[in-house]
């Protein structure tokens, strides 16, 4: 029989319907899906081959000096927990980092940072610490809930779509596409990206500001609707605080002055704020594009300024939607796998993880956990000496390479768990073989809040394992826990430890999942997020002030580099460069190079280049293309050839720790 | 049970001499009759690697020979390889039967056709064929020139000369005008989609009929018998319809010289 | 041959078929119908499949350099306008491509006739679900009552089955002219002399288009793949002439823009088809449209005054 399951690729999680093994592979859509409607993108029709491939790690390799050799389960968990035990005993706890994944299910997150936890350290993280970790902190922060506030559905409700800093057509086509569906039929869009993406050739409105000025840009677009008085004086008396300081702040920035700082016209940022402010109910979508800078919390906040004093949260068609980008990171961060945060985004070092002291029978840890830079950062000066890594290849997708590699080959154990032997395999010295998401049961959460679950539709080849088996048989061994029985056993004590996930079972969320918060309140799940009050009681308005991006040009460093992604491959690329179809359609590395600043440095289309920053320096092709504006270039990072993120440095964010990916000086030559 | 032949699984085959032509063009001859008239392709492929499309560059009555450009993930391999799968001919050939005055202008790696009509025709006919490339180190079977020459009238001429060029320069077009009685003659036109474009324009200009005329036209090209789609003009599949299309029946198709 | 039966008859006619032929079907998946192999009659769930039954026909992904003998299969809940697109696509591939071939020779589809149009399809502008050509063809005109125009050649499972009377025939015609009456038309004749290479439209859909392949891959006409090597094995993939890719060779690329290539596949339906095979490389089943993420219609193709832009 034919089973619903759920794209592994992006945030939205299309529902997919996957024919029973031994018949021919086919994906299709689930055309009863709200999400999906049945709808999918290239990578759903043809991405998904990857589970099949003959180069599928099949059992436990072990890496004797430099050569991998074939070891048992049995020898593998011993390995891994005797290992990790007698490094505890040598240098405490937090020697010892662990490493979750944003492309594993809620259950595998959560016992990875339970292991962390009840090993006695908070040095648990995973990748959503490089893309939307500045959207848990600040919207935590001024909404009390770190997440997207509506639904896919409820789009249709919209009236003004206000995309910044995500190309959503190439990186979540199919929510993409319903907005460009919604915009057919009439309804306004506001795009603000520094490249012509798609979504701003049909835009009534396109800013294409400079990167790393996203905050004069929110706040030119407040000043508009301060000055003019569009704002929601209702919505802010009763449900906000802290108007008059944001006031006092956004006025300095008249968009006269503002387009000095951001490159866009003053009549732009007019229509826009007066769109975005009368002609609602209005929903901004944002993605990298705000995140990846050393103000991205600061980016968010100030999202969450515009959409507060504006009145657009809480009803239907309204609301912010960060796009999460993988398929379960909105989930692994939900389960806690966060230095900072417990599930349910509990604080380390609040009083309330009392209860999962006594839930999971054991003392907490005391010291504030290191987030993912700073877990190779620490790894390379040698106060990490292990770190236990799932699902995750640093090695392509961390800022700052270099010195990721540093810190990896001083580690004295490094154990990676995964479906290939990626880049970052290749240096561990265990290997453990897991099972892909069409291998196992288990649930993803998608950028909406949706719990959908997953199946163990194919087995997976030689002896590879469900994720959650192989670290529950890590743990228990490690006296950690007893043996759990399966998935739903984990899923079971979720519910336990999250009061937004409690009304969930595995029965209810199939086979359409549901959004949390689903609770006593809520049985039925929670379309629309703050509807009545916000969970802190009132929103808080933050006043940001405009300060530049980490890096900027100068005389060597002429050009600003921003890095990204494009529609057919994704990540580091070990899933879809496995597609024959995805792979013809972006086979090579390249950079976008705008025609001017090629043709003043003699660079032509197709040409090999050398791109340097301050950090690092790689050989890649130029694609001519006017895309980018004069003075901006763009690289892809999926490609191991050329591998961007030697070039990024490790200017991090001091309130989220992410990276500034997007602003990166960088010189281009033939 | 029916024996229905595998028609996508190629013949392995011995490379049974090589020959480098220039920096990166080489010519590799098959233990195998060629059974293919000039203009026909075969499908050449390393498993493993891919396949690629290639046209005969031999006669009928010759073992079957490849001229390649060394340019693709196939292409760049087959060169060390000792054994390689063919499969073919696939393809129509040109229709030198119907015309006893024949011009054939080859431009670049378009040569390949028009070698293996020069073989086939065997001095025949009244053949003139006009033959350009960029630069004189561009020029393959230069060791056959002599030997062509005596089964047709030779045109060579190169885009750009060096010190050792004593022979004509400019692109195949200019030297149209020197063939005698043109209107009374068929076109047989290979190469770069503009040089076509531009061949025909003269060619029309002086005379000669539409329906005369004859290109030979690339696509994108994998099964080869017209079954996966890739390589339509128009209405018309390449591998099955062509590669050789009379020009009065292609004229007014929008996307013949893209 | 035309044959009457009933209900009961119709699960005989299984069992019959069973014995002979893998039997397929359609079967709901919570809520989506989609094509399973089946162990009995009740299994079946009539109604339009998630997707056509071409990989019935042409592997998804598979290996081209090994060439097995197909199983004798048979599948039932074939809608009419899937089963059309087999024929139209005959013209091109059947006897060329091997596997096809062996798959069409060895596989009886059984399809089952709409009475009620559906919500989207236009099938009456191609001629109507009805159809000429079939192998076993089902209408259940009325509750409990079945015709089926069964191809002589599988005239031995028919044995002792009635066959169907003057009256029956008719009464199923005049339900067809009601479809075909209640159906809205498309005026799809002419369209290869009436559609423009300069049109506004490819533009418009260009600027919306996301390419995601759904129109090729949910199409019962689109037979295109891609080839490639992977490690020994050649493996056909099915292609989505929408991609640049399709066209691409170490010459260039004849189709960069999107544009051009959304003009190619509906040329390819409604005017290469047409011009070398005599046929529309379309049935009306709309499928096109129901799965493409930003409505790029079909009909709108046909519709379109291309002279008034």
């Amino acid at each position: 029989m034919a089973q619903i399951s759920v794209c592994p690729y992006c945030g939205t999680g299309c529902q997919i319907v996957v024919p029973e093994k031994d018949e021919p592979f086919s994906v299709s859509g689930y055309k009863g899906s709200p999400v999906n409607n049945g709808k999918l993108c290239i990578k759903g029709y043809t991405g998904l081959n990857y589970s099949f491939s003959k180069e599928r790690l099949t059992y436990p390799l072990f890496n004797e000096n430099g050569n991998f050799i074939r070891i048992s389960w049995e020898d593998a968990i011993g390995l891994a927990a005797n290992k990790l035990l007698k490094i505890r005993e040598e240098f405490g706890p937090d020697s010892v980092a662990f490493q979750s994944s944003a492309k594993c299910t809620n259950e595998e997150n959560y016992l990875m940072q339970k292991m962390a936890r009840v090993f006695g350290t908070n040095n648990i993280d995973h990748c959503a610490r490089s893309c939307h970790s500045p959207t848990a902190l600040g919207l935590i922060n001024t909404l009390g809930t770190g997440a997207a506030t509506g639904s896919i559905k409820s789009l249709e409700g919209t009236n003004t779509f206000f995309i910044i800093g995500s190309n959503t057509t190439e990186q979540h086509p199919i929510i993409g596409s319903k907005i460009i569906s919604e915009v057919k039929k009439g309804k306004k869009l506001i795009v603000a990206d520094p490249r012509k993406i798609k979504l701003a050739e049909l835009a009534d409105i396109h800013m294409q500001f400079r990167p790393g000025t996203d905050v004069a840009l929110l706040n030119s677009l407040m000043f508009v609707i301060v000055k003019e008085k569009l704002y929601d004086k209702e919505f802010i008396d009763s449900r906000t605080e802290g108007f008059n300081e944001l006031r006092e702040e956004v006025i300095k920035y008249d968009p006269i002055i503002t387009s000095e700082i951001t490159g866009v016209e003053p009549e732009l940022v007019y229509e826009a704020a007066r769109t975005y402010a009368t002609n609602r109910p209005s929903a901004i979508f944002y993605a990298m594009g705000i995140t990846q800078h050393i103000h991205g919390t600061e980016n968010v906040m100030n999202v969450s300024n515009l959409a507060l004093i504006t009145g657009n949260l809480g009803k239907y068609g309204s609301g912010i939607f960060p796009l999460r980008g993988q398929n379960n990171v909105q989930g692994s961060s939900d389960m806690g796998a966060l230095a900072e945060f417990y599930p349910g985004y509990i604080r380390w070092d609040s009083d309330k993880i009392k209860k999962f002291a006594k839930l999971w029978n054991s003392t907490l840890p005391k010291k504030k956990g290191l987030t993912l830079s700073e877990m190779f950062d620490k790894a390379a000066d040698g106060e990490i000496k292990a770190i236990y890594l799932m699902g995750e290849n640093p090695l392509i997708t961390e800022a700052n390479i270099a010195r990721v590699e540093e810190g990896i080959d001083n580690l004295e154990f490094f154990i990676v768990q995964d479906i290939f032997m990626t880049l970052t395999a290749a240096k561990a010295d265990l290997v453990l073989p897991a099972a892909s998401s069409l291998e196992k049961e288990g649930t993803f959460t998608n950028t909406e809040r949706r719990i959908q679950r997953i199946f163990p539709i194919y087995k997976p080849p030689g002896e590879a394992k469900p994720d959650w088996w192989i670290i529950n048989k890590i743990g228990s061994r490690m006296n950690l826990w007893k043996e759990y029985s399966g998935p739903e056993e984990i899923f079971n004590e979720i519910r336990e430890a999250i009061y937004n996930y409690s009304g969930a079972t595995y029965e209810n969320i199939y086979p359409v999942g549901k959004q949390w918060p689903i609770n006593k309140e809520n049985p039925d799940g929670t379309e629309i997020l703050h509807t009545r009050s916000f969970p802190l009681g009132k929103g808080k308005l933050v006043p940001i002030k405009f300060n530049p991006p980490s890096e900027s040009v100068d005389g060597e460093y002429d050009l600003i580099m921003t890095t990204g992604r494009n529609y057919f491959h994704w990540h580091s690329g070990t899933m879809t460069r496995l597609s024959q179809i995805l792979e013809r359609e972006a086979p090579e590395p390249y950079i976008e190079i705008n025609s001017e600043d090629a043709n003043e440095r003699k660079i032509r289309n197709g040409q090999l280049v050398n791109v340097k920053s301050r950090h690092g320096e790689i050989r890649i092709r130029a694609k001519v293309t006017n895309l980018v504006p004069k003075g901006i270039v763009f690289i892809p990072f999926h490609y191991k050839e050329s591998r961007v993120n030697l070039l990024v440095g490790e200017n991090l964010d001091p309130i989220s720790k992410i990276p500034e990916f997007k602003v990166v000086a960088v010189k281009v030559m033939p | 049970m029916t024996t229905i032949m595998n028609s996508f699984k190629p013949h392995e085959k011995r490379i049974a001499r090589k020959i480098k032509e220039t920096t990166d063009i080489f010519t590799i001859e098959i233990d195998m009759e060629s059974n293919s008239y000039p203009g026909q392709f075969y499908e050449l492929s390393i498993l493993g690697i891919g396949e690629a499309p290639i046209s005969a560059a031999s006669s009928s009555s010759e073992k079957l020979k490849f001229t390649i450009r060394s340019i693709g993930h196939v292409t760049s391999k087959i060169f060390e390889q000792d054994v390689i799968g063919v499969r073919g001919p696939y393809g129509n050939y040109w229709p030198f039967k119907e015309y006893d005055r024949i011009l054939a202008i080859a431009g670049g790696i378009g040569i390949p056709p028009i070698r293996a009509l020069i073989h086939e025709l065997e001095g025949k006919k009244d053949l003139w064929v006009i033959y350009g490339a960029r630069t004189p180190s561009d020029l393959v079977y230069k060791y056959e020139f002599d030997q062509w020459r005596n089964k047709a009238n030779l045109i060579l001429t190169v885009d750009r000369g060096d010190e050792s060029w004593n022979g004509k320069v400019g692109l195949v077009t200019k030297y149209i005008p020197e063939i005698p009685d043109l209107k009374n003659m068929a076109a047989f036109l290979i190469g770069p989609p503009i040089m076509m474009e531009n061949s025909v324009k003269d060619l029309l200009k002086y005379g000669l009929q539409p329906e005369n005329i004859f290109l030979s036209l690339e696509r994108r090209m994998e099964c080869g018998f017209g079954v996966c789609g890739h390589c339509n003009v128009g209405h018309f599949y390449v591998c099955e319809d062509g590669p050789i299309f009379r020009y009065s029946e292609v004229s007014n198709l929008p996307e013949l010289f893209l | 041959m035309i044959y009457s039966l009933n209900a009961e008859e119709m699960a005989q006619l299984y069992e019959r078929i069973s014995k002979e032929f893998e039997t397929y079907g359609t079967v709901d998946i919570e809520g989506d119908l989609t094509f399973s192999r089946i162990e009995s009659h009740d299994e079946l769930r009539i109604g339009r499949s998630d997707k056509p039954p071409k990989e019935f026909l042409i592997g998804r992904n598979e290996n081209v350099l090994v060439f097995t003998e197909p199983n004798k299969k048979a599948v039932f809940g074939v809608m009419s306008c899937d089963l059309k697109g087999f024929y139209i696509m005959d013209k091109q591939i059947y006897g060329k491509d091997p596997f096809y071939t062996a798959r069409r020779d060895n596989t009886v589809f059984i399809n089952y006739v709409c009475t009620e149009p559906c919500e989207t399809g236009f099938c009456s502008s191609f001629g109507g679900p009805l159809l000429n050509d079939y192998q076993i063809q089902v209408i259940n005109y009325e509750n409990d009552k079945y015709l089926i125009y069964a191809d002589d050649a599988y005239k031995s499972f028919f044995e002792g089955f009635k066959q169907a009377s003057k009256e029956e025939i008719s009464k199923v015609e005049k339900l067809m002219h009601n479809f075909n009456m209640k159906q809205k038309k498309h005026e799809v004749e002419g369209i290869e002399n009436r559609i423009k290479w300069n049109s506004k439209l490819w533009d418009e859909y260009a600027k919306i288009c996301i390419q995601c392949g759904a129109c090729n891959y949910s199409c019962p006409t689109c037979y295109c793949f891609d080839l490639n090597d992977v490690g020994e094995e050649r493996i056909r993939e099915w292609d989505s002439c929408i991609l640049a890719g399709f066209t691409k060779t170490s010459a260039g690329n004849p189709r960069e823009s999107l544009a051009s290539r959304l003009r190619q596949r509906f040329y390819h339906k409604f005017v290469y088809y047409k011009k070398s095979k005599g046929e529309y490389l379309c049935t009306g089943c709309n499928r096109c449209t129901d799965d493409c993420p930003v409505d790029i219609e079909i009909k709108e193709v046909i519709d379109h005054d291309y002279n008034n832009e």
